[in-house]
């Protein structure tokens, strides 16, 4: 693809941080495509750099090594106003002038940003007319992250930031700002988002890079990635006594990709339900072990995350 | 009670203060060399000299031979009208006036060193064949110590107000990451400075006017001077005062590290600025220290346009000097300013 299809170009991106004699390596040679017009999801755990990969393009923070493009140009060489007229940035937290108003925090960033759309378009996009005389201090966490987003979108950007836009959010407020996010990707403007939840990923991507340790270890659409498992279906089933089962034996049975046994429960990625659960009953009921619990369901992206990483997603809720 | 927890709680705190450096040397160093500085300069030496202005007659040179007997009095002779002056803007703290047969002292009660120096003339005068003396409270608008006090507190107040106002609110968006969110927007950082600057002047200004209205009309404080060349020392001063807390807070990341160092540049100016008492005499390097102060040369320009009939020529040096010191630190902050 020619470059100047492309949204953003990261080659080779390396930044360490140095602190003390302490250093850390957030991004570790990432390489990264985005194409004009797409929704692109950056998938990983906290951590991984997913935010310092987006920083770097937003220009808040300076590659160690490696070459950033963004829209064509890179920070740091007399361009950066340019860049900044025709981006639009929701970081992963922000945080407002809490003496001002909903309206009054819009009007300061319309005048930022120069061009774009009126303040009152801004306000109805995010749907937040109702709270236009509120002050920050009587928002609530929705509605915060629904004024973050209005101000991203508030220059009409050919390229829009968002990072972890719906964290924190009660699943009310996380649909409400998906909606807001689709209208607006419907424009055709390019969108990098990054994300822990797999679901908004699959909603709202259509392509999709996973990161992990600073790399960049698997790219494609959603159904690609999911694809790329060579199965797309999950049983899920658990046991009496758990260790009685041998992770190696079920691998053996007819159909399966892979196996996981975590917190009691078994995973199993399987490419056909009816070739692999008939074996797998016969299995367990030879071992004598007691079927507590049997499910089956469309393998996700969180499944590649975990095929990939041997972790989830999201380590701390799942654990 | 649970005494771990208390001492955990406990440990934790003195963590979190250690391991903030500029807490620490804010709270013990800066103290520490303040006392050592301020050590040095009222170190046990010589008590200051008291000074005083014989006003010019036939006696005036006898009587200046009999008061420079006194090791504290530093004796001048003087002109009626420029004694006057002289003790108005606190350059002398008494004034002798003859004839020999009926000396009168003139000075103001409300100045703390005013009886210290009518004691010492006193002594002066002991055992000589001198009449007197009288003595006379200067109490007329324009030589009263509330009339030398005023454009002290207006130069104080926009060192203050200038300084902190705009210091403290951006070090506090910094820490805050609110200017986190403007710097990812095509806003350049002169467009944002200035924009505080000009919010700070909008405030700063009226401020003034507002102390200076109340002294001339609750204590007849006078203004014989232009009103435009006031102004004019007004805003030049205000600006040199908010580029210098932009300067100061330029890359600040705590409220706590900018209140040391707006300490740091603010007392200084309370002790040498001349807003409590005159620094007009000081000489040597302290002298060069209180002069190369925009504080100095604000309450300077001001009493010359408030206390004297000066104009804009007669501040002109002043203007250029604040005026100078506002472009620089400006300048200095726009390069140093980090969003975050």
């Amino acid at each position: 693809m020619k470059s100047d299809g492309l949204a953003i170009e990261l080659r080779g991106l390396r930044k360490v941080y140095t602190r003390g004699k302490k250093t850390t390596v957030a991004l570790d040679g990432l390489d990264l495509e985005v194409r004009r017009g797409e929704v692109f999801g950056l998938l990983g755990q906290n951590g991984a750099g997913k935010t310092t990969t987006v920083e770097i393009c937003e220009g808040l923070t300076q590659q160690t090594a490696g070459e950033a493009r963004i829209l064509g140009r890179c920070w740091r060489t007399g361009m950066d106003q340019e860049i900044r007229a025709r981006i639009g940035v929701c970081l992963q937290e922000t945080r407002f002038f809490e003496k001002q108003t909903v309206r009054e925090t819009l009007q300061l960033f319309a005048a930022c940003q120069g061009r774009g759309c009126s303040v009152d378009d801004a306000l109805a996009l995010v749907s937040l007319q109702e709270k236009a005389d509120a002050r920050q201090s009587q928002l609530s966490g929705g509605q915060r992250q629904r004024l973050a987003v209005a101000l991203a979108m508030l220059g009409e950007p050919e390229l829009l930031f968002l990072d972890e836009p719906t964290t924190g959010l009660d699943p009310q407020s996380r649909r409400q700002l998906w909606d807001v996010l689709r209208a607006y990707q419907r424009r055709g403007s390019t969108v990098l988002l990054t994300t822990h939840y797999m679901e908004e990923a699959q909603v709202l991507c259509d392509r999709i890079g996973i990161v992990d340790h600073g790399k960049l270890i698997a790219l494609g659409s959603p159904q690609e990635l999911i694809r790329s498992l060579g199965a797309d279906t999950v049983v899920e089933f658990s046991v009496g006594d758990v260790n009685a089962l041998d992770e190696g034996a079920m691998r053996q049975l007819p159909g399966v990709q892979s196996c996981e046994i975590r917190g009691g429960k078994v995973t199993l990625t399987v490419a056909l339900v009816h070739t692999t659960v008939p074996p797998l009953l016969a299995w367990l009921a030879q071992r004598g072990a007691e079927l507590l619990e049997l499910a089956t369901r469309h393998a996700t992206l969180e499944d590649v995350f975990v095929a990939r990483t041997g972790r989830h997603l999201r380590e701390e809720e799942s654990a | 009670m649970n005494m771990p927890a208390v001492f955990a709680v406990a440990k934790l705190s003195f963590r979190e203060f250690f391991r903030q450096p500029e807490a620490v040397f804010w709270t013990y160093g800066f103290p520490l060399l303040m006392t050592i500085v301020l050590g040095f300069t009222f170190r046990p030496a010589a008590p200051p000299l008291i000074r005083v202005a014989v006003v010019a007659s036939a006696d005036a040179a006898a009587l200046c031979a009999v008061l420079a007997k006194n090791p504290r009095l530093a004796v001048a002779v003087l002109d009626a009208a420029t004694a006057d002056q002289s003790l108005a803007r606190g350059r002398i703290q008494a004034l002798v006036r003859g004839p020999s047969g009926d000396l009168t002292v003139r000075a103001d009660p409300m100045r703390p060193d005013a009886e210290l120096a009518r004691l010492q003339i006193e002594r002066a005068l002991r055992g000589g064949d001198w009449q007197g003396p009288h003595q006379e409270a200067e109490d007329r608008p324009g030589a009263r110590y509330i009339d030398f006090l005023v454009p002290g507190l207006v130069g104080l107040n926009l060192l203050g107000a200038g300084m902190w106002g705009i210091g403290f609110n951006l070090t506090e968006y910094r820490s805050k990451k609110l200017l986190r969110r403007l710097f990812v927007t095509p806003l350049r950082r002169s467009e944002f400075l200035l924009g505080f600057l000009l919010s700070r002047l909008t405030l700063l200004i009226p401020e003034s006017v507002v102390i200076l209205a109340f002294g001339m009309l609750c204590w007849d404080v006078p203004f014989r001077g232009s009103m435009v060349a006031a102004s004019a020392i007004l805003i030049v001063a205000a600006l040199s005062f908010v580029g210098l807390g932009i300067l100061v807070a330029s890359r600040a990341r705590t409220v706590e590290g900018v209140a040391g160092l707006m300490n740091l540049c603010q007392l200084p100016m309370w002790l040498l600025g001349g807003s409590f008492f005159s620094t007009e005499h000081l000489d040597g390097a302290l002298g060069a220290v209180a002069a190369a102060m925009p504080l100095t040369q604000c309450n300077n320009a001001l009493r010359d346009l408030m206390l004297e009939p000066k104009g804009l020529a007669d501040v002109a040096y002043p203007l250029c000097f604040l005026s100078g010191f506002a472009a620089l630190s400006f300048t200095l902050a726009l390069r140093l300013f980090r969003w975050t």
